[in-house]
């Protein structure tokens, strides 16, 4: 009986992915069609006459992008954690006073348009000598990610009960003692949700690649794409290849991602 | 103790981590370029992200960059996102040496002060077409030199007008152009593709129209303008034009063209390349102005601008620059790798003697007309954008094409005082 | 020496460590978000055109700008939008990514690896995945349309009319905000100890009351921060909507923040002071928001 319903759950678990990914699936199939057949009526649910001139195209000239665009990621989530981690720590354990105007602040800062702080960043980076460097891009990145890491980190050790830190503190540790070796191991899932979006946002950036790296030697594939999208021409089977081989490591490191959240669970360290 | 132990601690890892990164990213990518000493880098901007360092207009820049002794670091924008690029770098005092923009932008930037004069620059644009220059003209200053035109006609598909028994040459105006179109669809095919899409491309689209039924820009809404309208939202209702025009860049239209299933296109110069790839044998007509004769279309292409300095010695290499990559072989070469037209009467026709094809498309850039001419200058911006909104309010169905042009032309007039 | 620091004024220790662990968040702070704020409410209370833009000595004119578009006839269309674009996109996504938690926090064969391809969509850059919608439902060559067809219906102009362009950029959102909605709830429920559900389960409660009374009650703060995240990011979504439809045809789908752009840097004349001005007023709006946020967590602290 158990496994039978258990077959129904990944019979409908599949059929719902398939549902969401569908669209996925398209962007798959028009990178393996030809320029004539972009916009044919109606259009092919499958290449039939497929190419592969935008995968070739791909491999030529963006695996460099691809790079790149993994140091950005990586050192965003580097850069976002080393900032984010302390400071929901100290919001939610240490209660500092002004913390709450704090959170407020955090709450305003993500509100403003990215366009907008790109160019602000721009003359910044400018006076600094940093503009088209991936130092400056992670940095810029990171401001996507860093107030809704504290955000997370704080509602996550907020969640932590007081007597794991308690027991800690009793042990002689100090606040930093605390933090490093009690309750950073516990927040696990939350430093994962918080590296895990850190990563995807950084990798999926345009507006601070083009605005803050757009004339580096190192870019990320996000601009790699724009050598598709001439001023008068654009090939499309060759930006959807792009997408479909830069999601590749991505999404490789998504599954892994996800089983340590699944493996992570709060396994006798957060009671009832 | 322990807490400014914490506190150092603490800023010292964000630090490591940072100067880490930075370093490391310093050590491969190069700085950004100020205002260097003669004989150093100079820094070119064009709109052309689909040439990478491999492709022949980079390795032109190069060879001008030795040519004129210093070395050039070039940078492809996308070309929706280089004005405001333009701005921003001018603002902060760091604008490129050489900047290429799209024709109807270089008023902007001259009146934002971002562009040298020729004046300035000393660059010699006596050669070029009248009606070419002046889309780069301000105030009587000239800012920039085109480095090539192209414009737009009708692309036909021998095949589809063949069967449906339509002669492409008898099109030559409106109304021919109408019943051409009713015959096509009777056969089953479609009719004609275009790019009503809501920005300047659409404005771009609808220009030839506009101004071939006797319409001026300043008036939006004279009986003309509506006429020309009535046109586009006639075909959408018959169903001439499929209704995804209105989301159509030029580019889409093309791919709807090139599927074959269109007897007419409304593309450009710059399509010459793809239309050899498509397949099928086609041709080209001038686009028909309402009551016969062809219409003036617009004139695109980008010019290359000289921004201006704060040290002005920059400009005897700039130009040099700028001779380089207009001179006559090399602007022969460079149009024929972007499908333009060359600005001037002597590679005009050494074109068409390599390419006798190119003789229509010849005459018709010299029967083109530059966007913000007729003294509208930066003017044509605020009028191009509610005309792209009034098309794009007619076709939807939102409004009549009169209504549409109606609060077009107010929306210009109070924005253009 | 520590135990004595630490438990005298142990408050002003704690401080001095509270603050030292926020140094690296402020320090950004200040650097990174006080100066873009300073420059968007400096392009809003000026007449800034291009040639003061980039020469310098705009004059200052308070809130003109506002006053502009307040006036504009665009401003009430985008202002319906904007309140029915985040409403709905903000309804789907948290509802489809909490049926979709719970549904996948049951542990069955191959769970683990089909949410993590429910994450795919959120790889895709957002010029990608709004090409792809943009090609899905393309009136004439557009898949969704040839299904419609096949199953005998009239095909609908998804993004070039009127009336569907705000439905089409709305589905398009919706599905690329499932997975932010998703992995935020997944996380929470993996909080709530598998030991409440047994407990509840021998009292005699059913699927559905575990739901109702256990779940939902445990998930509200996650849930609270998903929405509320959910919100300013929704205020903020521009590159979905421009790319699909640029907000047209005849603004029908123009929201803040697409208007604040379009006036900024999707015309050929930029005009920076109301664009910057739109953009505040999105700001603004989250503001209000964050407030209403900030209470009720006080009210739902001050209760417990």
């Amino acid at each position: 009986m158990r496994r039978r319903r258990a077959w129904w759950k990944t019979g409908t678990g599949l059929v719902l992915t398939a549902l969401m990914l569908f669209p996925v699936y398209w962007m798959v199939n028009v990178s393996f069609t030809r320029d004539q057949d972009m916009r044919r009526t109606p259009p092919n649910w499958f290449p039939v006459h497929g190419t592969l001139e935008g995968y070739r195209a791909v491999l030529d000239q963006q695996l460099p992008y691809l790079g790149t665009s993994l140091l950005v990621s990586l050192g965003t989530v580097a850069l976002t954690l080393a900032i984010a981690a302390p400071a929901g720590y100290s919001l939610a354990r240490l209660r500092p006073a002004g913390g709450g105007a704090l959170s407020f602040l955090l709450l305003v800062a993500q509100m403003i348009p990215g366009i907008i702080m790109a160019m602000g960043f721009y003359a910044i980076y400018l006076t600094l000598g940093v503009l088209n460097t991936v130092g400056g891009l992670i940095v810029g990145d990171a401001t996507i990610a860093v107030p809704f890491g504290v955000l997370v980190f704080h509602a996550f050790m907020s969640g932590i009960p007081a007597e794991i830190t308690q027991a800690a503190t009793v042990d002689g540790a100090g606040p930093v003692r605390a933090f490093w070796s009690v309750v950073l191991p516990v927040s696990r899932n939350a430093t994962i949700t918080v590296s895990l979006f850190a990563f995807l946002w950084a990798w999926s950036d345009f507006v601070f690649a083009s605005t803050l790296d757009g004339g580096g030697r190192l870019r990320p594939i996000t601009l790699g794409i724009y050598q598709y999208i001439g001023n008068n021409n654009q090939q499309w089977n060759a930006i959807m290849a792009t997408a479909a081989v830069a999601s590749v490591p991505a999404a490789a490191l998504l599954v892994v991602a996800q089983r340590s959240i699944a493996a992570g669970v709060s396994a006798g360290a957060v009671k009832d | 103790m322990r807490s400014l132990a914490t506190s150092r601690r603490a800023v010292g890892v964000t630090l490591a981590v940072l100067v880490a990164v930075t370093s490391a990213a310093c050590s491969r990518s190069d700085n950004s370029p100020g205002g260097a000493a003669a004989g150093g880098t100079y820094t070119i901007w064009d709109p052309y992200p689909q040439f990478d360092n491999s492709s022949d207009w980079v390795k032109l820049l190069t060879t001008c960059g030795s040519q004129a002794g210093v070395s050039v670091k070039r940078t492809g924008y996308d070309t929706t996102d280089l004005t405001s690029k333009a701005l921003l770098a001018a603002q902060q005092g760091n604008s490129p040496d050489v900047l290429i923009v799209d024709n109807p932008v270089v008023s902007t930037l001259a009146e934002a002060g971002v562009l040298a004069t020729t004046e300035d620059t000393k660059l010699d644009t006596s050669a070029i077409s009248p009606n070419l220059v002046a889309a780069g003209q301000v105030g009587g200053k000239t800012y920039g030199v085109p480095i090539g035109a192209n414009t737009l006609a009708l692309y036909y598909n021998k095949a589809v007008l063949a069967a449906a028994g339509v002669d492409p040459t008898a099109v030559t105006d409106w109304a021919a152009l109408t019943a051409a179109l009713a015959k096509v669809t009777a056969t089953g095919k479609k009719g004609i593709t275009f790019s009503a899409i809501g920005t300047e491309e659409g404005s771009f689209q609808f220009l030839p129209w506009f101004w071939g039924s006797g319409a001026q820009l300043s008036t939006l809404d004279s009986a003309g303008g509506v006429a020309a309208l009535s046109l586009w939202t006639d075909w959408l209702a018959k169903k001439y034009a499929p209704n995804s025009v209105i989301n159509n860049t030029q580019t889409t239209s093309w791919q709807e063209f090139a599927t074959g299933q269109y007897a007419f296109a409304e593309n450009g110069t710059w399509q010459l390349a793809n239309a050899k790839k498509t397949g099928f044998e086609y041709g080209i007509i001038p686009i028909p102005a309402k009551e016969g004769g062809t219409a003036p279309a617009p004139t695109g292409g980008e010019f290359v601008t000289i921004p201006v300095q704060r040290q002005s010695d920059r400009y005897g290499t700039a130009r040099k620059l700028v001779d380089c990559l207009t001179s006559s072989d090399n602007l022969l070469a460079t149009d024929t790798t972007l499908s333009y037209i060359a600005p001037t009467e002597a590679v005009q026709a050494a074109q068409a003697a390599k390419n006798p094809e190119l003789r229509v498309w010849i005459d018709a850039v010299k029967a083109a007309k530059g966007r913000t001419g007729d003294n509208l200058g930066t003017k044509y911006p605020k009028i191009s954008e509610p005309l792209w909104k009034a098309v794009q309010s007619a076709l939807s169905g939102s409004q009549s094409p009169q209504a549409a042009l109606s609060s077009a032309q107010s929306a210009a007039a109070a924005a253009t005082k | 020496m520590v135990r004595r620091r630490s438990r005298a004024p142990g408050y002003r220790a704690q401080q001095w460590a509270a603050w030292a662990f926020l140094l690296p968040l402020v320090a950004y702070l200040l650097a990174f978000y006080a100066y873009p704020l300073y420059r968007n409410l400096d392009l809003s209370l000026r007449d800034y055109t291009v040639r003061s833009f980039v020469r310098g000595g705009a004059p200052f004119t308070g809130l003109a700008n506002y006053r502009r578009i307040v006036d504009d006839p665009t401003f009430v269309p985008a202002l319906t939008h904007t309140v029915v674009f985040t409403l709905a996109s903000l309804v789907f996504q948290f509802g489809f990514g909490l049926a979709l938690a719970v549904f996948f926090h049951q542990h069955f064969r191959l769970s683990a690896t089909l949410r993590a391809l429910f994450l795919v969509p959120w790889l895709l850059p957002l010029i990608v995945s709004a090409s792809t919608w943009s090609w899905m439902l393309n009136s004439e060559a557009g898949v969704v349309n040839t299904v419609v067809r096949a199953a005998g219906g009239d095909p609908v102009n998804w993004l070039t009319s009127p009336g569907w362009s705000l439905v089409s950029v709305t589905v398009a959102n919706v599905w690329i905000g499932i997975p932010f909605n998703l992995v935020l709830l997944y996380s929470g429920l993996q909080g709530i100890s598998p030991q409440l559900y047994e407990a509840a389960a021998l009292d005699g409660a059913g699927g559905w009351q575990r739901f109702w009374r256990l779940t939902l009650p445990l998930l509200r703060p996650v849930s609270a921060i998903t929405l509320l995240l959910g919100l300013v990011y929704t205020l903020k979504v521009l590159d979905v909507i421009w790319i699909m439809t640029r907000g047209g045809p005849a603004d029908s789908s123009t929201t803040f923040a697409t208007w604040s752009y379009q006036l900024g840097f999707g015309s050929l004349l930029p005009r920076f002071g109301p664009g910057a001005a739109v953009g505040n007023l999105l700001i603004v709006a989250a503001l209000a928001f964050g407030l209403v946020y900030i209470r009720l967590q006080r009210r739902q602290q001050g209760a417990a």
